[in-house]
């Protein structure tokens, strides 16, 4: 009860500031430019239909990107982190790609993907593989060796190591991983959409209404706001199942 | 039987290696106990991953039964200092973890070792929710789950306190007797080399060598730290530790 008060606390503060800020930018510039939240809220309500349309064109990007980026950055995180040889070869590819800025590919990917949606799953997968593959390479790096030499002095193969230790011991971190993610994965969707001709997603909604339907643009942004909180949540979610021995405490002695 | 020849284990590359036991020979009967102490860092682990198999040597063999070691075996169990508990699994998953990597899991399970160890109440909980005497019990758990008829430990006790120690040193004891097995006890303490050790092989600073053999035949008793043999023993290997 009480954790569900801070939150809505927490919400109303921050509809308080942004009310605030529009009363401020709105006064000083003699012209509507920031609209209210109530404004931008009722326009979410009033336009549900078109959003929920762009909202799941996003969230099926984003999810897949994330996806992909998993599928790919954890298997070659881990093994980079646990073997030296494929570490010494792959190191020095992943610290020169890993810098360059990915937008800077978006041009490109158009040239190879089109201008529909597997640009821009193609251009978030590609950022945030670069951070799980990182996140995954220094967790199993740091994992104790007295793990591995428990289960190897069990008999344990190559691929049970991973299996039964590697992996798990990393979740944690992997995990943390994809919470960031999803922060860096809207940021650069909403650039790949916005840049991606009309069509669906709401990177292009906001886009299209941000110059004289700002309210209609900031009921997009409240919905990007909701993916990013929804998957979060999920995410949590999904760590109280995979890594539910974090949050035990010590009840017997 | 286990038989220790010539052992010796170097580390690092042939241009740099750094000789780490250097020519250690023992015999162990099969069922019988024996405790290597040295000081911090003499190589008495090297030597015990070696007979576990999970190191191998550069020089010398080592048997089991007349069978070379050349890697882990089903047969041999090994404990290791803070019990070797993954923090991601439950008692009973961490108990049956040598039985699942064997593919013996679910046929045979460590249900009556943790019956016998007292851990039965305990098998959904994972090693945060346990204390430090329990988790060790889980780690023995899981080392007799297989039968094994070599148990290795490496300083199974460190960084416990005295009691829980002792009733653990005690639970080791009466194992040991029931389950037959041969054992090979690590430890930089004297008390607990003589009260676990049959024989006790005291070893020089690094490289390991066997500085020397101390027979321990009247331990096997819960009282023995009560005994005036035991006290002798105790006074005899920190002398030998001390020249």
């Amino acid at each position: 009860m009480k954790r569900t008060l801070t939150y809505v606390a927490s919400i109303c503060a921050l509809l308080f500031i942004w009310e605030m800020a529009s009363i401020a930018v709105n006064a000083i510039n003699n012209a509507p430019l920031l609209p209210g939240p109530f404004n931008a809220l009722s326009q979410v309500v009033k336009n549900a239909a078109e959003l929920q349309h762009h909202f799941l064109a996003s969230a099926w990007r984003l999810i897949l990107a994330i996806l992909i980026a998993l599928a790919t950055g954890v298997p070659l995180g881990l093994t980079t982190g646990r073997e030296p040889t494929l570490d010494r070869f792959l190191s020095p590819i992943i610290y020169i790609t890993y810098p360059i800025p990915q937008v800077a590919l978006i041009l490109f990917l158009f040239v190879v993907f089109g201008t529909g949606s597997g640009t821009k799953v193609a251009m978030v997968a590609l950022v945030l593989f670069f951070q799980i593959l990182v996140s995954a390479r220094g967790a199993a790096k740091n994992i104790p060796e007295e793990h591995i030499i428990s289960v190897r002095s069990a008999g344990a193969s190559r691929w049970q190591i991973y299996w039964h230790v590697i992996l798990p011991a990393s979740l944690p971190d992997i995990l943390t991983s994809v919470r960031v993610s999803i922060g860096l994965g809207i940021a650069f969707l909403y650039i790949a959409e916005t840049n991606a001709a009309l069509g669906t997603g709401l990177g292009g909604y906001i886009n299209k209404h941000m110059l004289f339907q700002r309210d209609r643009a900031f009921a997009g942004i409240i919905a990007l706001a909701l993916l990013g909180l929804i998957l979060y949540l999920a995410v949590d979610g999904l760590e109280r199942i995979l890594c539910r021995w974090k949050y035990v405490s010590r009840r017997a002695r | 039987m286990i038989e220790v020849r010539s052992l010796k284990i170097d580390y690092g590359s042939p241009g740099s290696a750094v000789r780490a036991v250097d020519g250690v020979d023992f015999t162990l009967d099969r069922g019988r106990s024996l405790a290597l102490i040295g000081p911090s860092g003499c190589g008495k682990t090297t030597i015990l991953f070696s007979i576990s198999g999970l190191l191998l040597p550069t020089e010398g063999t080592i048997t089991i039964s007349g069978t070379p070691v050349t890697g882990p075996r089903r047969d041999v169990a090994l404990i290791l200092q803070n019990a070797g508990l993954l923090p991601w699994k439950t008692v009973w998953q961490n108990a049956n973890l040598s039985l699942l990597l064997s593919g013996d899991y679910p046929k045979q399970d460590a249900g009556a070792v943790l019956d016998e160890l007292g851990l039965s109440e305990v098998k959904d909980r994972y090693p945060a929710e346990l204390s430090e005497g329990m988790k060790r019990r889980v780690g023995i758990a899981r080392a007799l789950s297989t039968a094994p008829s070599v148990m290795l430990m490496d300083e199974p006790l460190a960084s416990l306190d005295t009691l829980t120690r002792e009733r653990i040193q005690d639970l080791f004891l009466t194992l040991w007797r029931t389950h037959k097995f041969s054992l090979i006890l690590v430890t930089h303490d004297i008390e607990e080399a003589a009260f676990l050790g049959q024989e006790i092989l005291v070893l020089t600073e690094r490289p390991a060598r066997i500085k020397e053999r101390v027979e321990n035949p009247e331990m096997g008793g819960l009282d023995y730290r009560e005994s005036a043999a035991y006290t002798q023993t105790v006074r005899k290997l920190r002398e030998v530790l001390e020249k």
